[in-house]
């Protein structure tokens, strides 16, 4: 068994250096492909998070009557955080309120008008997040019921376009990146078919001399493995080095603060790395099956 | 140039052993090969043969002569299964090659040495590589492929040419490597398939020793060939075929027809 992996081996390092062009070829073309894979995947992954992002500031605002007292706020906020669509709720006081209105003030370079006002005009409130952009109304309806409530402030509109984007993205994304994936797979398959076929007599001459199938196929799925190994690692070496301008970019374009960029770093990997070998493993697989079939 | 007066004694004793042994009736069970009622039809619907019927027994030298298209590479395709007899069957070294599973096929290809009329070395390979990929491409230890090679190379007398590429030896050369790869496994059956068809008439005689040396040696040959005068020559058996049938099988026979 250790005799036959390291044959396979071994043959399938010969093999690629054997036919040195045909295998660069392949290999620049699984850089080609992973990068677009790769491209496309930052751009699905910048999108959504931005997306995310967007969604995430859907909530509704419940601005409660200034002369309830602290139990009744306390109640009130119970309630809210009971309901099942809610993600978390915040209690913004009213010392708290003002206090943020005069540093908005302040961070624009205005005037803090409230500095006339005797007494604090803005009422405490709940800030309700919601697990789904498409609560809002229901949340946003329940808490106009409340007498405690004075006024609710949501962004039901907003919430309905954002879900609907965000939907059609999602969908469009998936669709588009399967279809990548489809066309970089018979890409790469007719890539590596072509290097198979130009060792067609290795191979015919194995058959003849009684080499069994897996002799045969093993060190070509070897030689397609090491084809996308290679195309990975110069495909993730050229992400790595274009990382800060795609980082730029992304933070300007999408508005994504750079902390998802870890586990995109990490899933940018996983993915290169597997469809390289996966994809050069099925190439082999598939154009080696050609000639076994007998 | 007359044959019978270069071959050695020991080839003709063992000719007319083997003429008495197609006499006896038990011949058969020793069979390298045995042909039953073989017809084979293509999915294009053409019948390439019909109604074969061949016992090749060990030690044997047969010459498969016929016209372009008369059958021999479809007969030859069935020996080493590369296709499958329509009806009748094809029994190798006691194997039905019809009921064999597809995974035992390499095994019985081992039993098999051909030899082409185009050589297929590989061409970036040296001669001994040429030879010891047959060995390493079936799992044979390293340790016993070094010897086997060496020994063959001895016997086809390539040894000093070794390290050479198929590029840098003549065509007798080159035919004697094919011929060194098809031993290394220590066949039941060598197949040659016009093994002179691309030498001049002084080498192909080299090569034909040379099948001749290694039938001595206890090792069946097959050669399908359309060289007459080799054929003529030699008087070894001789089984022509004409579209698809066997119209002749005679021992000591001639390329053509002797009326």
């Amino acid at each position: 068994m250790i005799g036959f992996v390291a044959f396979s081996l071994g043959r399938a390092w010969q093999g690629f250096w054997r036919n040195a062009l045909m295998s660069l070829a392949a290999t620049a073309t699984m850089v080609l492909m992973l990068v677009l894979l790769a491209g496309f995947w930052i751009i699905q992954t910048g999108l959504l998070s931005a997306l995310d992002f967007t969604e995430s500031k859907v909530e509704v605002v419940a601005n409660i009557n200034i002369d309830e007292g602290p139990d009744t706020i306390d109640a009130l906020g119970a309630r809210i955080a009971a309901m099942p669509q809610v993600a978390a709720v915040t209690f913004i006081s009213r010392d708290a309120a003002l206090a943020r209105f005069q540093q908005s003030m302040k961070d624009q370079g205005r005037e803090d008008l409230s500095k006339y006002l005797d007494t604090n005009p803005f009422p405490a409130s709940y800030e309700v997040k919601l697990k789904d952009p498409s609560y809002s109304a229901v949340v946003s309806d329940a808490l106009r019921q409340d007498p405690a409530v004075k006024n609710v402030l949501d962004t039901k509109e907003t919430a309905k376009n954002v879900k609907t984007v965000t939907d059609i993205m999602r969908t469009a994304g998936s669709v588009v990146l399967l279809v990548i994936g489809v066309i970089v797979l018979f890409i790469i398959v007719n890539t590596i078919r072509l290097a198979v076929v130009a060792r067609a007599e290795e191979i015919e001459i194995m058959r003849l001399v009684g080499a069994s199938d897996a002799f045969i196929r093993w060190p070509f799925v070897f030689e397609g493995a090491m084809v996308g190994l290679f195309g990975a690692v110069i495909t993730l070496v050229f992400l790595y080095l274009l990382a800060d301008p795609i980082g730029g970019f992304m933070v300007d374009f999408f508005r994504v603060l750079p902390l998802s960029f870890g586990s995109l770093a990490r899933d940018l990997i996983v993915l290169v790395s597997a469809a390289g070998i996966g994809l050069g493993v099925l190439g082999s697989w598939l154009s080696v099956r050609t000639y076994l079939i007998r | 140039m007359t044959l019978t007066s270069t071959q050695p004694a020991a080839v003709r004793s063992l000719r007319d052993r083997l003429r008495r042994r197609t006499l006896d009736h038990a011949a058969a069970d020793r069979a390298v090969l045995v042909l039953h009622d073989v017809t084979k039809t293509y999915p294009n619907g053409k019948t390439a043969l019909r109604d074969v019927e061949l016992v090749i027994p060990e030690g044997d030298f047969v010459f498969l002569v016929g016209p372009s298209g008369a059958g021999k590479s479809t007969l030859i395709k069935l020996l080493i299964r590369d296709e499958i007899a329509s009806e009748g069957s094809v029994v190798l070294d006691g194997q039905d090659l019809a009921r064999l599973p597809r995974r035992a096929v390499p095994k019985v290809r081992r039993k098999i040495g051909i030899v082409f009329q185009d050589f297929k070395l590989l061409p970036t390979k040296s001669v001994w590589e040429n030879v010891a990929f047959a060995l390493e491409v079936t799992g044979t230890p390293r340790r016993r492929i070094r010897p086997a090679v060496d020994r063959v190379l001895a016997l086809v007398g390539l040894t000093a040419q070794r390290s050479q590429i198929p590029s840098q030896l003549s065509g007798g050369e080159q035919q004697r490597t094919a011929i060194a790869r098809a031993l290394v496994h220590d066949p039941r059956l060598i197949i040659a398939d016009e093994p002179t068809g691309n030498l001049d008439p002084l080498i192909s005689w080299e090569i034909i020793q040379l099948l001749l040396r290694i039938n001595e040696l206890g090792v069946t040959v097959l050669m399908a060939t359309h060289n007459a005068e080799v054929v003529t020559a030699l008087r070894k058996r001789v089984v022509a075929l004409e579209e698809g049938r066997v119209i002749r099988d005679e021992v000591g026979g001639s390329y053509h027809r002797v009326d």
